[in-house]
């Protein structure tokens, strides 16, 4: 539809009107900007209330979290409580921080790797029995993980991956369903010329995936990273199942440690979970950096 | 510095050679319990006496602070448990009835050892049919007072005192009593009843109360002391239960005045009111000096001390003690009691080493380190009657509070512990899913405890009819498994084995597999296992300890014609996944296309709007719980004003019919609004759907737009024509996987109802999580998870066939 559109004489005479209707819309656009920002003010605030409440928390006392409304800012701020979480020798959280960082970039790695090749099969090729392949993805899906859990972690422990990271981190290497399908959809949303002239220029598959199909889909793999990202350092279960050693656990199990049974210490776990938290906001004020418009794709700019 | 990573290699070798000889008789144990941070530190330390006593055994020293039981299942499943674990009564019969734990009573002639030590009413508990299974470490009896003395004083109330018989012994009918028919004025503060109604005080203005008498720390505690004290009992035998027994009149009276406390009489805050900001409520409202006394077991004391303690002037803030729980007005005294100790897994390889450290752990020396954190009564009798737990003359400070800690000691002859049979939390499950409606008021117990009866009774039958079970065969297990597999690949390639490719084609085919390769052997390495293991499991009886057994089709007609909640599950996971996945899809878009704008700090404004998904989902929930209160909730304050008289659009109006004693609406405790409440939280969490649709934004490109706006499209038509085609593929994506996360979603009803009330909330993986590893019935939960696979796979073939409306730029 849009070739139609960007014929050269036709986008000339349009120019002139399109310039006068900008004058008369001027206002209007002066107000909706307004509009706009005020809506985006009161989203920010709105969304910010569960990490203000953390933060509020873990600013207080023990004894201010127990008497004084979640809401309200503490009296006098202290960094007490972060202090005593990263120093606290029971729970070290720098131990912990190594541990996940680790297995984070592993697995962010191996994921990010593997499924942008996976999905480009899925994506960008023609081969035998790929539709009905790709339903059995979406399947590996659609099994709730409880029914699998003794099961892969029986198989786990027959091979001696037990108490190490390799449960943790190896199986990221053979992409996921979930990123595989994510980015199959994006590259199928990139136009076919830019390959076809390769193809004839002699490029084979692989280069037309790393010239073409990787640089014009940044946004899809930043965001596939951030999530990998993400749920790597945010992951519980994986962890507590797979990880026995004292010294192997991450900081996602070291945050349990302050909601035991019968001894919840709000403040700590809230300070904790603010230091746990912090790197995945650094990370996403990054890469969401990378959301800006991609390459003009069919040329016609 | 290659050289120094030589010398260690070569340190390490030598290392290793060193402990390969020393192994020959070192002994490594792993241990391991569920408890916090201060109980490690204590436990730590005896876990290291014990290895300079014994120095050829290695402890080897875990903590689980979550998912204790699931974690410990999957071990002994994989046989890689640990040697030594903590247990409690509530979960020991699971395993020890199924083999899964060492009879301890054939250690009992340890020189040394004397099982009589221990008090016999949490060995009891911890016994099946006589045997011990479990060594108790600590008791933990729910008789627990504490009382604001202030507030005492003020009401011109004399404090509680200890009354004991000749032989030291507690008396309890010369202590405090209570009745089931209100405050019996003319025996002051000999009725507790009375002193709750002297201690509770009123706003004369508003009619509000300030201050009320008492408040159990839950109120299965007050109603578990009501009945256990006039007679009741909740089954008939508490190892092996074969009749339901909560249809007793006692025990629905004590249901009932256990409600009218809050109702009838306003000595008490009800649930509605308490509707919990932190789930410590009671300590809570006691050090805010809400409540003047509450009732909890002795693990409330570090809290209490760290709460109250001012350091600078060296006082509490406000004196405070501890007082033994009423009896009934007849002189019978019976509340419930906490407890644990350590138990002994059959795979263990060193049994005598285990018993050894199980010795010494639930023994003197454990015992000892726990009492001195002041974090757990000793469970043998004379460690409980002396320092460091009963404080004496030389302690100072905090740790003089309580004083009157002896009661801990003088209560145990009065304490009962609630069944421990493997079925009851199975029973109980079903039971008490209608008992919300007694504690919110808008039902009473002589209406919902006939219908839990029935329920609990019906459940019970199923259980105990014992089935004979022929054995899982693996053989023709395995065979099915390989069928299983040849009948996916036959449907992946079948209709291409006829087809005649060129060359071409062919070279096309080797690559793409070269590509999608990964996945393939991915699959086949750790997902198919798995996977088919579970639905082969689906067909059998699987508790996860012992061997599975062969029950053919029964889980499948059991879920569909005799579990009642099954269907349930499915109406309230359908409701809440076709209104929640179109809401959330809507409201993803609607924040993508507000945070693509061009407006100065939108990478700020972005990641703020993403804080939801990274916050802690605790905070989150304890955030959700403030919104949807009853009494002074944000969502009530909206609709009733700070006042209760307003009607935000009708809504006071059209809410009425649900509306709980206070007139206004507890959105979560009630049937008809708990689902929508989670509902709306779910769509808080659109950041994640944001971010993919915001990246696919970025790939439409801009002159489109610059094309249309010189067309004189309107933004309607632009959006309508350009933006919405070209991000189809993101949109289709997130409706596709939105669904089936959706309908495995788990987490907000386990953390904010638990899937209550009357089963409301009861989603699809909530009812098979608990049958999976509460009610350790891993069949049928395979059998569910299949269903549910089947369900989810026709939804989404079905959005596969419509979606011509999605376009891909780059053809299909």
């Amino acid at each position: 539809m849009a070739q139609n559109l960007s014929q050269d004489d036709h986008y000339a005479r349009s120019v002139e009107e399109a310039r006068k209707s900008a004058r008369r819309f001027a206002v209007t656009n002066q107000i909706s900007k307004v509009a706009v920002l005020l809506l985006l003010i009161t989203g920010a605030i709105v969304f910010m209330l569960p990490f203000y409440v953390m933060l509020v928390m873990a600013l207080k006392t023990q004894n201010e979290v127990a008497t004084t409304s979640m809401w309200t800012w503490p009296a006098s701020p202290s960094f007490d409580n972060f202090r005593e979480v990263l120093s606290n020798p029971n729970v070290s959280f720098a131990l912990f921080l190594k541990n996940t960082s680790f297995l984070t970039f592993i697995s962010t790695i191996g994921v990010v790797l593997s499924s942008s090749v996976i999905a480009y099969g899925f994506a960008r090729i023609e081969f035998a029995g790929r539709d009905r392949l790709f339903l059995v993805l979406l399947g590996t899906m659609m099994l709730p993980g409880i029914v699998t859990m003794i099961p892969q972690y029986v198989m786990y422990a027959k091979i001696g991956w037990v108490n190490t990271f390799l449960p943790l981190t190896v199986p990221a290497f053979f992409g996921s369903a979930f990123f595989i399908f994510l980015l199959r959809q994006f590259y199928m949303g990139i136009p076919r010329e830019l390959d076809e002239a390769a193809i004839l220029d002699g490029a084979g598959h692989w280069r037309i995936f790393t010239r073409i199909i990787v640089p014009s889909s940044k946004p899809a793999l930043i965001t596939v990273a951030m999530f990998s990202f993400m749920g790597a350092w945010r992951d519980f279960m994986g962890p507590l199942l797979y990880l026995n050693d004292p010294d192997k656990q991450t900081l996602e199990l070291g945050l349990r440690t302050y909601m035991a049974l019968r001894a919840e210490k709000w403040h700590l776990l809230m300070a904790a979970s603010v230091l746990v938290v912090i790197p995945l906001v650094i990370i996403f004020f990054i890469g969401q950096r990378y959301f800006v418009k991609g390459i003009v794709m069919t040329g016609g700019k | 510095m290659k050289s120094s990573r030589w010398l260690r290699l070569a340190m390490t070798l030598a290392s290793t050679l060193l402990c390969l000889v020393a192994m020959a008789e070192q002994i490594q144990l792993r241990f391991v319990v569920w408890d916090g941070e201060e109980a490690m530190v204590a436990i730590r330390r005896a876990a290291e006496q014990f290895e300079s006593r014994y120095p050829n055994i290695k402890v080897k020293l875990e903590t689980v602070n979550a998912n204790y039981q699931e974690k410990l299942l999957a071990q002994y499943a994989a046989k890689v448990a640990p040697d030594v674990a903590m247990m409690d009564p509530g979960n020991f019969q699971k395993y020890a009835k199924r083999g899964a734990l060492l009879p301890l009573n054939q250690f009992f002639d340890t020189p040394g050892f004397d099982i009589s030590t221990y008090y016999k009413e949490i060995v009891d508990p911890h016994s099946y049919r006589g045997i011990v299974y479990v060594l108790p470490r600590d008791i933990a009896p729910c008789g627990v007072v504490y009382f604001n003395k202030r507030l005492f004083q003020e009401a011109g109330i004399p404090l509680p005192k200890n009354t004991l018989n000749a032989d030291g012994t507690w008396n309890p009918k010369a202590n405090w009593t209570w009745d089931f028919f209100g405050p019996r004025p003319e025996l002051r503060e000999k009725d507790f009843i009375w002193v709750m109604q002297q201690l509770t005080k009123k706003d004369p203005k508003t009619g509000r109360t300030t201050q009320w008498g008492y408040l159990p720390a839950w109120s299965g505690l007050l109603v578990d002391m009501f009945s256990y004290s006039v007679g009741g009992k909740y089954v008939d035998d508490y190892e092996e239960p074969k009749k339901v027994l909560l249809g007793d009149t006692r025990v629905v009276q004590a249901h009932q005045y256990t409600a009218d406390l809050s109702f009838k009489y306003g000595f008490m805050p009800s649930s509605v009111e308490l509707s919990s900001v932190l789930q410590t409520n009671a300590r809570q409202l006691f050090t805010q000096q809400k409540v003047a006394m509450f009732q909890s077991g002795i693990w409330e004391v570090p809290g209490l001390r760290k709460d109250l303690w001012d350091s600078k002037t060296g006082k509490m803030g406000f004196e405070w003690d501890i007082a033994m729980a009423p009896a009934y007005k007849d002189g019978t005294l019976r509340f419930p009691t906490g407890g644990s100790g350590y138990c002994i897994l059959s795979q263990t390889k060193h049994p005598k080493e285990a018993w050894l450290l199980t010795q010494w752990m639930a023994g003197a020396p454990g015992m000892t380190a726990m009492a001195q954190e002041g974090l757990a009564q000793p469970a043998i009798t004379s460690l409980a009657q002396q320092q460091p737990w009963i404080p004496d003359a030389s302690t100072t400070g905090a740790m003089r509070y309580p004083e009157n800690r002896i009661i801990t000691h003088l209560g145990v002859p009065f304490v009962q512990f609630g069944p421990t049979s493997m079925y009851w939390s199975d029973v109980s499950g079903v039971m008490y899913q209608n008992h919300g409606k007694i504690w919110d008021g808008t039902s009473d117990a002589k209406t919902e405890i006939p219908i839990s009866v029935a329920r609990g009774q019906a459940r019970l039958d199923v259980l105990q009819r014992n089935q004979k079970l022929g054995d899982f065969s693996w053989l023709s297990g395995a065979g099915v498994g390989v069928v299983m597999l040849a009948t996916l690949f036959l449907w992946v390639y079948g209709p291409e084995f006829k087809k005649r490719r060129s060359s071409r084609e062919k070279r096309e085919n080797r690559i793409a597999y070269l590509f999608v390769g990964p996945w393939i052997l991915g699959l086949l390495l750790f997902t198919a296992g798995p996977m088919i293991l579970s639905l082969l499991m689906s067909f059998s009886d699987w508790d996860i300890i012992q061997p599975a057994k062969w029950r053919g089709i029964q889980n499948f007609s059991e879920a569909f014609t005799t579990e009642a909640r099954f269907w349930k599950s499915i109406q309230v996971t359908t409701i809440y996944t076709v209104v929640s996945v179109p809401l959330g899809l809507a409201m993803a878009l609607a924040l993508a296309l507000l945070l693509n704008v061009k407006v100065r700090g939108i990478p700020i404004y972005r990641t703020l709007y993403y804080l939801p998904s990274l916050s802690s989902a605790v905070a989150a929930s304890l955030i959700w719980r403030t919104i949807f209160r009853a009494d002074g909730g944000l969502l009530n304050l909206l609709i009733y004003g700070a006042d209760g008289k307003g009607n935000f659009l009708g809504l006071a109006t059209l809410l009425h019919p649900v509306a709980t004693a206070n007139g206004q609406v507890n959105w979560l405790g009630n049937e008809s609004t708990a689902l929508p409440s989670l509902i709306l939280m779910s769509i808080w969490g659109a950041g994640g759907g944001m971010v993919i649709l915001l990246a696919a934004l970025q790939g439409v490109p801009q002159f489109y737009y610059e094309a249309a706006t010189v067309d004189g499209a309107s933004p309607w038509r632009q959006f309508r024509n350009i933006t919405l085609p070209m991000i189809s593929p993101a949109i289709f994506f997130s409706l596709l996987t939105g669904f089936i996360g959706s309908f495995q979603s788990f987490s907000q009803a386990f953390l904010m109802t638990q899937g209550g009330p009357n089963d409301a909330t009861m989603l699809y993986i909530l009812n098979l999580y608990n049958q999976a590893f509460l009610n350790l019935r891993m069949g049928y939960a395979s059998a569910l998870a299949w269903i549910l696979f089947v369900i989810i796979l026709i939804v989404t073939l079905f959005q596969l066939k419509m979606s011509k409306w999605v376009y891909y730029e780059g053809g299909k």
